[in-house]
């Protein structure tokens, strides 16, 4: 018990100091400072609002998880916004090329492409980190440009929906959708949220059994944490790296899977606001813990939700203030040195 | 191809501010992903100031301190505060992405852009006397906004401040050795205050350029990318001022071949408008995979110092 607070205090301290903050914040931009307060009650606590939370938080399950598994093995993964886009358009390429398979198999089929079409961007930029020694962080920064574009161009020529004035593709088939939950359990009111948070929930479940329980996550961690002593140790430092690159892309592809299979049905341009960026703050907030990714999602999913209430009730504050409560939330946990050293040595002090 | 060329040289100012920004921050061993965010919160402000005042070279001198006040952000995660560097700069990456338009829609009622800044208090093309009457040459080099000149002529004072003073050569020891400086006397936490104030105030010329010299008002996002560029400039440059240079001017160049490409057919084929604009993206990456080869950054870049 005293091991899991000890774990959880930073974390919890650093989300206060920046509601705080922000709460200043919405003073000094002329809106009541509570006003975040109240909608964090709002889509948290009411069951649509809950819905709209669990239905942001499902994306940010998968980022969260693809900016941790290549953080344990030492890798800065900034390219999630493009590995997502990657991996939704895969859906809808797959979708296009078999429409008519039965249910099971296309939803298979539909999840793996999710996965392989994101893996092969994410391990695009271990590639070349492990072959040329490319810095990974500039790599996925320009992968991102360079994979929007192409998934734009995409959905705009040969994949495009020409029967409405959106820039959208075509509709995948009905074998491809997955139920939201209140078509299949009468939940959350009319909300998206659909049956890939269960998929979210158990890839959490499963990335922890990889990293902590098996060989290769040991592996993968032992490169994370030392590379040079691993290498000696017989691990190859460049296939585990290209492996977490792999992972990690494949993690954010499936971001596709709550947007075409479980949401739209189809690839809209732009549709993802910045959930690749987001997950850096998920993984960073839950310390790269998948397990605690669950919950930091959540967080940041009711976050986000907060903020494009925020807007639509208020002319003074725009949805841009999640983008600075991610910040502050950041910034807090990554400084969490600075407050371990007052406080020992406050109590050196006192001693 | 002459105003190719002088395009070349206006989208290459950005990036040049940065590149010698980020030179100084990431030579006293700071990592410096944050020039993206240093440019948008001085882009932001010199356009606002420009717009109240009527003033553009006080727009200037605003600018320039809040892209100090916002590097500043990030001396203090990484140094006081002992936060990794790449994510000290991600913070501030988010900051300047979030706050600028929570502003700009505070103030003037939508978050996307600030008004325009009328054409009477912009810069305006300074002609070098004479030489900008010389044919091809005086268009490309000598007929810009001031901005500009003081970006082609940075690299070479920064070479002298690194090489040639006694400041850069303790702000070179910050970077490759900081336990030497410190024994030396010197405390190597306050070298790298130092290096990264300035640093970040170099920086905000670029932002500054892009909002009321290069264009007339501040836009959501409006670097797009041109910090990660000029990251991948200094890195080509291998952290020196002059081949730093050469390759800011390089990725102006595919900025601007970008641009004319738009509006023209390649034998006989326009291409689709997305791919031209992937164009310095793709060019940034297979110079960066292709042609740097081993690039040795400052030694103790991405360590805190203990």
């Amino acid at each position: 018990m005293k091991k899991l607070w000890d774990a959880l205090k930073g974390p919890i301290a650093g989300v206060l100091l920046s509601l705080a903050v922000s709460a200043a914040l919405l003073a000094f931009l002329g809106e009541s400072p509570f006003v975040l307060l109240e909608a964090l009650q709002s889509t948290l606590f009411t069951s649509f609002g809950l819905g709209y939370t669990l239905f942001y938080a499902t994306p940010l399950i998968f980022t969260g998880l693809a900016v941790a598994v290549c953080f344990h093995c030492g890798l800065f993964n900034i390219g999630a916004e493009g590995q997502l886009y990657l991996g939704s358009i895969g859906i809808v390429i797959i979708g296009s090329l078999f429409p008519n398979l039965p249910g099971i198999l296309a939803l298979v089929l539909g999840i793996s492409a999710a996965f392989l079409f994101g893996g092969l961007w994410g391990g695009l930029a271990g590639l070349l980190k492990a072959k040329r020694g490319s810095h990974e962080v500039i790599v996925t920064i320009l992968l991102n440009f360079v994979g929007i574009a192409l998934v734009n161009y995409l959905i705009l020529y040969p994949l495009r929906n020409r029967t409405v004035q959106n820039p959208e593709t075509l509709e995948v088939t009905a074998p491809y959708f997955l139920p939201t939950l209140s078509d299949a359990f009468g939940l959350f009111e009319s909300t998206p949220v659909n049956l890939a948070l269960f998929l979210a929930v158990l890839t959490a479940v499963g990335a922890f059994f990889f990293l902590f329980r098996t060989a290769w996550g040991y592996e993968l961690r032992a490169v994370g944490a030392c590379n040079r002593a691993s290498e000696f140790a017989g691990i190859s430092v460049g296939r585990n790296m290209m492996l977490a690159m792999f992972l990690g892309g494949g993690l954010a592809g499936m971001v596709g899977v709550n947007e075409v299979m479980g949401h739209q049905h189809k690839l809209v341009e732009g549709f993802s606001p910045q959930y690749g960026f987001t997950g850096i703050a998920v993984a960073l907030l839950a310390r790269n813990h998948p397990i605690g990714i669950l919950l930091s999602a959540v967080l940041f999913g009711a976050l986000h939700n907060s903020a494009r209430e925020i807007e639509f009730l208020s002319d003074k504050v725009s949805k841009e203030l999640s983008l600075v409560l991610q910040g502050l939330i950041i910034a807090f946990v990554a400084s969490h040195y600075l407050f371990e050293h007052t406080l020992k040595r406050r109590k050196k002090e006192a001693a | 191809m002459i105003e190719l060329l002088a395009s070349s040289i206006r989208l290459a100012t950005p990036l040049l501010f940065a590149s010698m920004g980020g030179l100084l921050c990431e030579r006293a061993g700071v990592a410096t992903i944050c020039l993206e965010g240093v440019m948008l919160t001085s882009a932001w402000t010199a356009a606002v100031v420009n717009y109240y005042t009527h003033n553009a070279w006080l727009a200037v001198t605003v600018a320039l301190w809040v892209g100090a006040l916002t590097m500043g952000i990030h001396a203090f995660l990484t140094i006081s505060a002992k936060a990794d560097q790449i994510i000290s700069g991600v913070v501030v990456n988010f900051l300047a992405a979030g706050i600028t338009p929570l502003l700009t829609n505070a103030i003037f009622g939508a978050p996307t852009n600030t008004p325009s800044i009328p054409l009477t208090d912009r810069f305006h093309n300074l002609e070098i006397w004479g030489l900008s009457a010389i044919p091809g040459l005086g268009k490309i080099l000598f007929s810009h906004p001031p901005l500009i000149y003081i970006a082609l002529l940075l690299p070479f004072a920064v070479h002298f401040a690194v090489y040639r003073t006694g400041f850069g050569l303790r702000l070179l020891a910050s970077g490759d050795g900081p336990e030497a400086l410190r024994t030396a006397g010197v405390s190597p936490g306050r070298v790298r205050y130092a290096a990264l104030l300035i640093g970040g105030a170099l920086t905000s010329l670029g932002g500054t350029f892009l909002s009321i010299s290069h264009t007339s008002q501040f836009t959501r996002d409006m670097t797009a990318g041109r910090g990660f560029i000029a990251l991948t400039a200094l890195i080509f440059g291998k952290w020196r001022p002059v081949p730093t240079f050469f390759a800011c001017l390089f990725f102006g160049f595919a900025d601007a071949l970008q641009i004319q490409l738009q509006s023209t057919k390649v034998f006989g084929i326009q291409f689709p408008v997305q791919f031209i604009q992937a164009l310095p993206y793709l060019v940034t990456l297979v110079v960066l995979v292709g042609f740097i080869g081993k690039a040795i950054p400052p030694l103790s870049i991405g360590k805190r110092l203990g």
